[in-house]
């Protein structure tokens, strides 16, 4: 997921229109944190009050809901989403140490987004792509026969990029 | 019903369709453990210790939420469900604390019950490291989430039952744990402090917060609430004879496990080092304990004097809607009697004068039209001028459970918000004092657009082509002018309201307490009847009802119009039944509504008074000065478990005992019936009410005939309407003794025909604002303060939770006078001042500030109007202006 928009400070009037076009049903409570998130990124704290309100169901029962699902975030995430395969193929081929490549080029750690939302950095089971072990993914572009040079090269291309 | 058989550990039983295994197996008496099981609470199935092996096929079946199937073959206690069982309390073993020693749940904590009926201790298991106890400076609740199994209990507790969802799971896996919205300590949170989660907590996570620690209760006994209206059973647990705690009293309908902070936190007040212990004599100007003896000799004596010099009629009862309905009865008829005077009041009359007057043509009684439960049934409820989730949170559940799990629909009428906003569906908010207007407009709207019963209404009711034509003249524009609800929102609301199908009314004192008290509540009867929404299930009216025995002081007959039962006193037919039992003649004039005679100040026709259980000096706004200054007032007996303000200027201080050490009855505002039990003797030479009423009589040479409380108990229930067979202290929680129909058919009894329209007096009343004080002032009620605060100050917990001191402003109105929160100001109103800080609140609307009940002097700020009917006064809509103090330091 490529997110263009990742601000810290939430419209909240972009925020209430798009609780407003949700009907005042439980059931609108998934389906309306999607919207929320495919927004603005993420699930803003904030947030969670203003559809518990339209929808009739506690902040706390949201933040319930919200925790639960790993795909809805309450930070905002970076612009690039890197994610390294922790998979059994990759981890035989040198995954671990690329990993730790990756957070030492980023200055982060896993599940951590960089102060200036460029990135987030996570961890994947498996990406089924085993042959190019070790992998990583960014946004929606696989690199495969990872090695030292090529985490350093790859970075160094991303940030060349207007 | 249709039954269920089925084959569980060799024997036959059978159930009612629908009855799921545990159920069963619990009525057959086997006991299958189980963590996060409760009656109340719909089943989760999370503990999974409850599980039962299917012998036909081997399946392992959490009983709780497996429903029996005719034929089944279940065993509850095989070896391989015993297995199962071990390893499920091992891994739960494996992440709790070893902390048994030191926690304070005890020998009362279901988990370490289990073990060791399981025969489990350490075990080998490696341990899960748990977090840390949360930080919580809440003086109610402790928790620590190490100890907690998931059973989810707390959750479904708030959610389902007390509908406040304070608390819900929070993540996902191993690290889930209740919590609240952004993880906040309770007290930054929803949480109420209500007691239910910590009442059903099988283990240490949730307890109350002890001080000091009491240890392991030995006994527990029956009682009922003795704070507001709702009356809920309660269950005493008594250690060396001193409440340890308060939990929810036993299952039955009268309650669901329901209880509030008051319920459960607020009972200390009985282990007061300030209870009074003895009598108190005035001598030379000055209260010195003194032996009941010299203290019955000087009040009788006192009462005597004041009689033959002035008559009967200079002396007045003043009784109290905390005491027992026992007592009530011996209060008026020791009033009526003894005193021989009609002169008898109670506390309630301050708040629900104007409920009865409102409600004597709609209903003929000062109650609820229906049960708590039936109000559930309903598709709409209108809620205005109250807030009953602190007033009467039992109420405020049932509206909000109505709201949540029936999605019935709320109209909220109240110019501030409150708890129940989140839940209104419609949210008006009309000009303080405008609210008759904005019923009436409600009507017209309903008549005009033809939704009326008309069937109903024509064969069943009178007066409506009075209250067409009393209403032909107003002008729903014009209206809308005055308060401040545009005519669209209000011919919407009409519609909502008329075209539900069963729809509820409930009012508080934000309607009662006001100059127009009875206009509102008259308008919303008329709004009833003309929907037929009055009797029948999910219909009603409900008024939330302040004290425990509002509602049964006034049955009892402690009103000066009423003999027992609303037999009006002005009948000579029901006076003469009296006279025969009570072998006395009974005056045929009724009596003065006793705080509008003493708010006459000097001028007050009574010489003395007999004040039981109420702090007038509080109660009645202004009274402090009345009574400090009254000259008129000659002799004055206070009794009470306090020394309270208005005891100072009393010439006989009597201790009385509380609701744990005596017996008797309440009747809730629904008319229900709850026993108490005495719990251990009276502190000190305390008694109870009863007994001391009967030894004033005594001493006054007309000793009331009864020598045990079981005396009265049978003449009540010989002739008193409603109550006839009313003692049933083991059984009161059962629904057969709610006298449901006994109560309706009273109700006609007493209108003597059909319910009747009443046409408004003033179609839209103004209350005058004052030149030079443009602010009104609200008073906001806190579940920790209730009353005059006799009991709730005397409560460690309820006292250290009482609201911030400061003014709340409108964002609007702090804009224009430029002031930011946390600046200093001075309130003034016409009769007194006060100073404190302010903060900027946007849930009261401009042109309004609101205060706590619990500030102190508030009561100074208001002045005194003669309201209903001339009658009693309710505290006048006070008006303030505003200056910063030292807005340059």
């Amino acid at each position: 997921m490529v997110n263009q928009n990742t601000p810290r400070e939430i419209d909240l009037n972009r925020l209430k229109e798009i609780v407003s076009s949700y009907e005042e049903q439980r059931w609108s409570l998934i389906p309306l944190v999607q919207a929320i998130q495919e927004e603005f990124g993420f699930i803003p704290p904030p947030a969670v009050p203003v559809i518990a309100g339209r929808l009739k169901i506690f902040p706390s029962e949201v933040q319930g809901v919200v925790s639960f699902y790993t795909q809805l975030y309450t930070e905002p995430r970076g612009k690039n989403i890197v994610r390294v395969c922790r998979g059994t193929a990759c981890h035989v081929r040198g995954g671990k140490t690329i990993l730790k490549l990756v957070k030492r080029q980023l200055e982060l750690e896993e599940n951590e987004t960089s102060e200036d939302l460029e990135y987030t950095l996570e961890t994947v089971a498996c990406l089924g792509v085993c042959a190019l072990s070790p992998t990583m993914v960014i946004n929606n572009r696989v690199y495969g026969h990872m090695n030292p040079k090529r985490v350093k090269e790859i970075f160094k291309q991303k940030e060349a990029q207007p | 019903m249709q039954t269920v058989t089925i084959t569980l550990n060799q024997k036959i039983v059978s159930g009612q369709a629908g009855m799921t295994i545990l159920e069963i197996a619990q009525d057959a008496g086997l006991d299958i453990p189980t963590l996060c099981h409760d009656p109340i609470l719909q089943p989760a199935g999370a503990c999974r210790l409850c599980l039962v092996e299917n012998e036909e096929t081997g399946a392992l079946l959490a009983s709780c939420v497996t429903t029996a199937t005719p034929g089944m073959v279940i065993n509850t206690n095989s070896h391989r469900v015993l297995q199962h069982r071990r390893n499920i309390v091992k891994l739960m073993l494996a992440s709790h604390p070893d902390a048994c020693l030191i926690c304070d749940k005890g020998n009362r904590c279901r988990l370490q019950q289990i073990a060791t009926e399981l025969g489990l201790g350490f075990n080998e298991l490696e341990r899960i490291p748990q977090p840390a106890a949360i930080e919580e400076l809440n003086p109610f609740i402790v928790r620590d989430t190490a100890k907690c199994v998931m059973c989810g209990k707390c959750i479904r507790a708030c959610q389902e039952i007390i509908v406040e969802g304070a608390i819900d799971y929070y993540g996902r896996g191993f690290t889930t744990r209740p919590a609240t919205f952004n993880d906040t300590p309770l007290e930054n949170s929803e949480c109420t402090f209500c007691g239910l989660c910590v009442a059903l907590c099988p283990t240490g996570a949730l307890m109350e917060k002890e001080k000091p620690y009491l240890g392991t209760t030995r006994f527990s006994v029956q009682s009922t609430c003795s704070y507001c209206g709702c009356g809920c059973p309660v269950k005493l647990e008594i250690k060396d004879n001193w409440i340890v705690r308060v939990t929810p009293g036993g299952l039955g309908s009268a309650n669901r496990g329901e209880i509030c902070m008051r319920g459960s936190y607020g009972f200390d007040y009985i282990h007061s080092p300030e209870r009074l212990t003895k009598p108190l004599l005035k001598v030379n100007g000055e209260l010195k304990e003194a032996s009941w003896e010299e203290a019955l000799k000087a009040a009788g004596e006192g009462l005597k004097r004041i009689k033959e010099q002035y008559g009967p009629d200079a002396l007045a009862v003043y009784g109290s809607s905390k005491c027992t309905n026992e007592e009530n009865y011996l209060l008026q008829k020791f009033a009526r009697t003894v005193l021989e005077t009609n002169n008898v009041d109670n506390g309630s009359s301050l708040y629900n004068l104007a409920t009865r007057v409102g409600l004597r043509n709609a209903t003929g009684l000062l109650s609820t039209t229906n049960l708590l439960e039936a109000l559930e049934e309903a598709d709409l409820i209108l809620v205005a001028g109250a807030d009953p989730t602190i007033t009467a949170p039992r109420l405020g559940y049932a509206i909000k459970r109505a709201v949540k799990n029936r999605q019935a629909k709320l109209i909220l009428i109240e110019p501030r918000r409150t708890h129940l906003t989140f839940f209104a569906h419609q949210w008006l908010r009309p000009r303080p004092g405008s609210d008759p207007a904005l019923f009436n407009s409600i009507i017209r709207a309903v008549i005009d657009e033809s939704l009326c019963r008309m069937e109903y209404v024509s064969r069943q009711t009178e007066g409506f082509p009075v209250l067409v034509e009393a209403l032909d003249k107003l002008l729903p524009e014009s209206t809308a002018l005055i308060t401040g609800v545009s005519a669209e929102k209000t011919r919407e609301a009409a519609r909502i309201y008329a075209r539900a199908n069963k729809s509820v009314i409930v009012f508080g004192s934000g309607l009662t307490c006001t100059v127009n008290g009875a206009e509102s509540i008259k308008a919303l009867a008329n709004l009833a009847l003309l929907t037929e929404n009055v009797w029948g299930k999910g219909c009603g009216i409900y008024p939330a009802l302040k004290e425990n025995n509002a509602q049964g002081a006034c049955e009892m007959g402690a009103i000066p119009e009423y003999l027992p039962g609303y037999q009006p006193v002005t009948e000579p037919e029901s006076r003469r039944k009296f006279e025969r039992l009570w072998k006395k003649k009974i005056p045929s004039r009724p009596g003065m509504h006793v705080a509008e005679a003493l708010n006459r100040g000097e001028e007050t026709p009574l010489k003395a008074i007999y004040v039981v259980g109420e702090n007038l000096d509080s109660t009645l706004n202004h009274s402090k000065r009345m009574i400090e200054s009254s000259s008129g007032l000659e002799f004055m007996i206070v009794q009470d478990l306090f020394f309270t303000s208005t005891a100072e200027h009393a010439n006989v201080v009597l201790p009385a005992a509380s609701f744990a050490e005596k017996e008797g009855s309440y009747t809730n505002f629904e008319g229900r019936i709850g026993w108490l039990q005495q719990a251990f003797p009276p502190v000190g030479e305390s008694l109870p009410d009863w007994e001391i009423i009967l030894r004033l009589a005594e001493e006054m040479g007309s000793p009331l005939p009864y020598s045990s409380l079981q005396q009265v108990i049978h003449e009540i229930e010989e002739f008193v309407p409603l109550y006839e067979g009313y003692y049933h202290p083991e059984e009161y929680l059962e629904d057969k003794w709610s006298y449901w129909d006994e109560r309706r058919d009273r109700a006609f009894q007493v209108l003597k025909g059909f319910p009747r329209f009443s046409a408004p007096k003033d179609l839209s009343p103004r209350i005058p604002i004052p030149e030079g004080y443009p602010f009104y002032l609200f008073l906001e009620a806190s579940l920790a303060y209730f009353g005059t605060g006799t009991r709730s100050s005397k409560t460690w917990r309820l006292k250290s939770f009482y609201p911030k001191k400061v003014l709340k402003i409108s964002p609007e109105d702090a804009e224009r006078l430029s002031f930011t929160g946390g600046n200093q100001v001075r309130v003034m109103s016409p009769y007194s001042h006060l100073q404190t800080a302010v903060e900027i609140s946007d849930a009261i609307p401009p042109g309004t500030v609101s205060l706590p009940t619990s500030f102190p002097g508030v009561a100074e700020l208001f002045g005194t109007a003669l309201g209903i009917e001339k009658t009693v006064p309710p505290p006048e809509a006070c008006y303030v202006n505003l200056e910063r103090v030292n807005p340059d330091g």
